[in-house]
């Protein structure tokens, strides 16, 4: 077993370190005190990074992107989420839908989208499942009950299709130029057979964008509404087959685009923020002076450093294997327990954090306040039950 | 004899309360630009009928225009009014904790015959008590089974000028209710006595800044008192180096921190009652997400950490009632405000939590208020010393290590 990086793994990694140092660490906090949850963002940032190849870093080489493999790309998210969570998931985000046009868009699709994706530093790429009656039916979808899940329609007439309904929550929803979208194709069949991908540019007409909603954590990460019209997509931009939205029935090459990645991609965003956690409550404990001695010679203080670096370096350990297990092709519910496990750890670390700096009169540090609330977010995306109960299912069949 | 019934007077007041509660306080807690808000301030048009049904007044007795509730009433009141909103809760239990300490316990005939007629007439009419605990922010961390180490605050002083008055300088940082204050309280070392000043609000030299930090980590209002040369006419004078103002001040202190997890409950009883109304209307896997085990086993584990919340919150509060069920062996002599509000703070971090993540991504909505649970509920856990602190607190109790203390504390012993 080797834990060692390679040189192009660790230059990726000190690449994202300073850039997160020197350019995300700074804005964070500002952004995130926003008011409002569309003044977040900032295209600055996007277009900084973006130069720097964050936002293609996992497109393959032979498609003009930087073809990073899998340790590479938990090492970025990770080194980003240490600046910023929210910033680095809506790098990361893009990621997510590289892997799948690689994998399962034709080459027609690829020219048209691929191409203006990796010309443009302000493409950014979102996918649609949820809706506002449909969350964990579309996860763990019922065996029996074909009125569960996603209800955004499409319905064919000729060369196109014609999409009406919503969407909710949706990533990166006010500011991608692409979806990958879930619709019903076939309202009589269970969920699985009877939904297809489709890829839909902002600007299709019948389209718009509805609220960006206003979290709690996550704040620079726009959540919106979608809303379909009479939305009229080409037939061309079916991803895959009609009735094959579910890329894991999908026979479909290196079948990582889905949930594979994103379960890879919250374990290492989380793993990101614990680092940060772990370095503020030492900076913390050994800075601050209580009665004219450092936080840092208390025992209940030194016993909640020791947790939450242990939590987080067990986290790390996770993250890594399952990094490496993805780049060997090696598939297995790992990453699906890493995800899991990353709840539990972002959430105990981030507390035990606000623990050592709580106390102090009537203030909170901001810092500290973010990262709970980031970590917060897990709770429905990553370690609700249902999140852990399809992982178990997988395990047990 | 174990019993644990409320009083016919205890239901009504609580079923009072809760209908108060469920007509004017929830509905406008609920608007969006209330659960948003960074910095939520005072609710005049929550906090003034609250104090027309004597729920400001409630502590002060009956004889002087209060409702004369003991400190499990004061729980009962406090739970339902902070499931509601906490911050207004904290407003009303402080002042109306304050009203019986300095009305009933502290002030001379002659001074509460020239406040209390304001105080009762005026709904707006709130108190703060600037410096009343010497010991809070004594650091107990570093303090631990030691004398305090830690550097002392400047103490607000006073002297006595030449036509009788005192004159009063100096600050005290982040008292709570001291922005809305109509009367505020002082304790000063004056003449090596312990002793309190009562500063009107309008006193020349007297003000007050609210915490100017939107991202303030406390609930109700709190700001800087500061004390600017500040005259106050002689007989505004409290003494309190007499065992009976000593006793009054550490009843005052108990009922506070019991009332504290109280409130503490009620922010975990309104994250537990939203939970239990969505699981039973919100369908997904074909049934309502009650009727999946994952989710019916949360809400039990909520419930049950709420009920045994709730019990030790009770068995505190009428304790600090009864304390002659100590003196008999009843009760066990344990710090049981502080293990009241332990409990119930880590219990309803918890609670909150699982109560939001039953919402799914309605749980971190900012015009939700499932997510202002959960950040109420870390502010309990980690406001006014934490629960690590609080913990600290216990174990030198239970050691019977008592730390030489401030001169109060001191005279009554």
């Amino acid at each position: 077993m080797d834990f060692a990086l390679n040189e192009e793994q660790r230059a990726w990694q000190m690449k994202a370190r300073s850039f997160a140092e020197e350019e995300i660490a700074p804005i964070s906090l500002a952004r995130d005190a926003s008011p409002t949850a569309r003044d977040t963002f900032d295209w600055e940032i996007i277009r900084k990074g973006s130069r720097l190849g964050f936002r293609t870093a996992a497109v393959p080489k032979e498609w003009g992107g930087h073809g990073t493999d899998f340790v590479t790309q938990a090492l970025v998210m990770a080194e980003l989420a240490k600046a910023d969570s929210a910033i680095s998931k809506t790098f990361s985000q893009c990621w997510k839908w590289s892997h799948l046009i690689a994998a399962v868009c034709t080459d027609e699709q690829k020219e048209r989208f691929l191409k203006p994706f990796l010309a443009d530093d302000t493409f950014l790429l979102g996918k649609g499942i949820t809706e506002p009656g449909a969350g964990s039916d579309n996860r763990m979808p019922p065996e029996d009950d074909p009125k569960a899940g996603l209800k955004l329609r499409a319905e064919r007439h000729g060369d196109e299709w014609i999409l009406n309904g919503e969407k909710a929550f949706i990533a990166n929803g006010s500011v991608a130029k692409l979806f990958f979208l879930d619709a019903r194709t076939d309202p009589n069949a269970l969920l699985r057979q009877g939904t297809t991908m489709f890829m839909v540019p902002s600007d299709t007409p019948g389209f718009r964008v509805g609220k960006v909603f206003n979290k709690s954590g996550w704040r620079f990460y726009q959540n919106a509404e979608l809303i379909f019209e009479n939305a009229r997509v080409p037939h061309a931009n079916v991803v895959g087959a009609v009735g094959g939205a579910d890329m894991r029935s999908h026979a479909a090459g290196d079948r990582t685009g889905g949930d594979l990645f994103g379960d890879l991609e919250l374990a290492a965003n989380a793993l990101g923020v614990c680092e940060a956690a772990c370095a503020q409550a030492l900076g913390h404990a050994r800075t601050r002076k209580q009665g004219g001695r450092y936080l840092a010679e208390q025992q209940l203080v030194l016993l909640k450093l020791n947790r939450m670096h242990m939590l987080t370096e067990a986290l790390r350990s996770f993250v890594m294997r399952v990094a490496w297990e993805h780049d060997r092709k090696l598939h297995s519910p790992n990453a699906g327990l890493a995800m899991n496990f990353s709840t539990d750890v972002i959430q105990e670390v981030t507390e035990l954090n606000m623990d050592i700096h709580g106390g102090v009169g009537c203030q909170m540090d901001r810092s500290a306040d973010k990262l709970v609330r980031d970590g917060f977010i897990w709770s429905h995306l990553a370690g609700d039950s249902v999140q852990r109960l399809k992982v178990a299912k997988r395990i047990a069949k | 004899m174990y019993n644990l019934h409320l009083s016919v007077e205890q239901l009504e007041i609580r079923d009072t309360v809760r209908d108060f509660v469920a007509q004017t306080i929830r509905p406008a807690a609920l608007r969006p630009e209330r659960l948003e808000a960074a910095e939520r301030l005072p609710a005049w048009d929550l906090l003034e009928p609250a104090s027309r049904i004597g729920l400001r007044a409630l502590a002060l007795s009956e004889q002087r225009g209060g409702a004369g509730a003991d400190t499990l009433t004061c729980c009962l009141v406090a739970e339902e009014l902070a499931a509601g909103d906490v911050d207004c809760a904290a407003m009303l239990n402080e002042t109306s904790t304050l009203a019986r300490l300095l009305f009933d316990r502290l002030m001379t005939d002659a001074q509460r015959d020239r406040l209390l007629p304001q105080f009762l007439a005026d709904d707006r009419y709130h108190l703060a008590f600037a410096g009343r605990e010497p010991d809070a922010g004594a650091e107990l961390g570093i303090n631990y089974h030691r004398p305090a180490a830690s550097e002392a605050a400047m103490p607000i002083t006073a002297f006595r000028a030449a036509n009788g008055e005192w004159v009063v300088s100096g600050a005290s940082s982040r008292v709570a209710n001291a922005p809305v204050a109509k009367l505020v309280a002082v304790r000063v070392a004056a003449a090596e006595r312990a002793c309190a000043l009562l500063v009107p609000r309008d006193t020349p030299g007297l003000s007050v800044h609210r915490d100017a930090d939107a991202h303030g980590w406390h609930h109700g209002t709190c700001g800087d008192v500061i004390f600017n040369d500040c005259r106050v006419p002689a007989d505004n004078l409290i003494a309190l180096e007499h065992p009976g103002a000593a006793g009054a001040d550490r009843a005052c202190a108990k009922s506070i921190g019991t009332q504290r997890a109280a409130m503490n409950l009620g922010v975990g009883r309104a994250a537990y009652e939203a939970a239990l109304d969505y699981a039973q209307l919100r369908v997904q896997g074909g049934r309502r997400i009650i009727e999946h085990q994952a989710i019916g086993a949360k809400l039990a584990e909520i419930a049950i950490r709420l009920e045994v919340a709730r019990a030790a919150v009770w068995q505190a509060a009428w304790a600090a009632d009864h304390p002659e069920a100590v003196a008999d062996r009843s009760l066990p002599d344990l710090p049981l405000a502080a293990i009241a509000r332990v409990f119930t703070a880590e219990a309803v971090y918890r609670v909150a939590k699982d109560a939001a993540e039953v919402f799914g991504a309605m749980g971190v909505m900012r015009d939700m208020p499932l997510q202002k649970y959960v950040r109420d509920a870390l502010i309990f856990l980690h406001s006014g010393g934490g629960v690590s602190d609080a913990k600290l607190g216990i174990a030198e109790t239970l050691a019977g290590y008592r730390r030489p203390s401030a001169p109060m504390v001191r005279a009554a012993e």
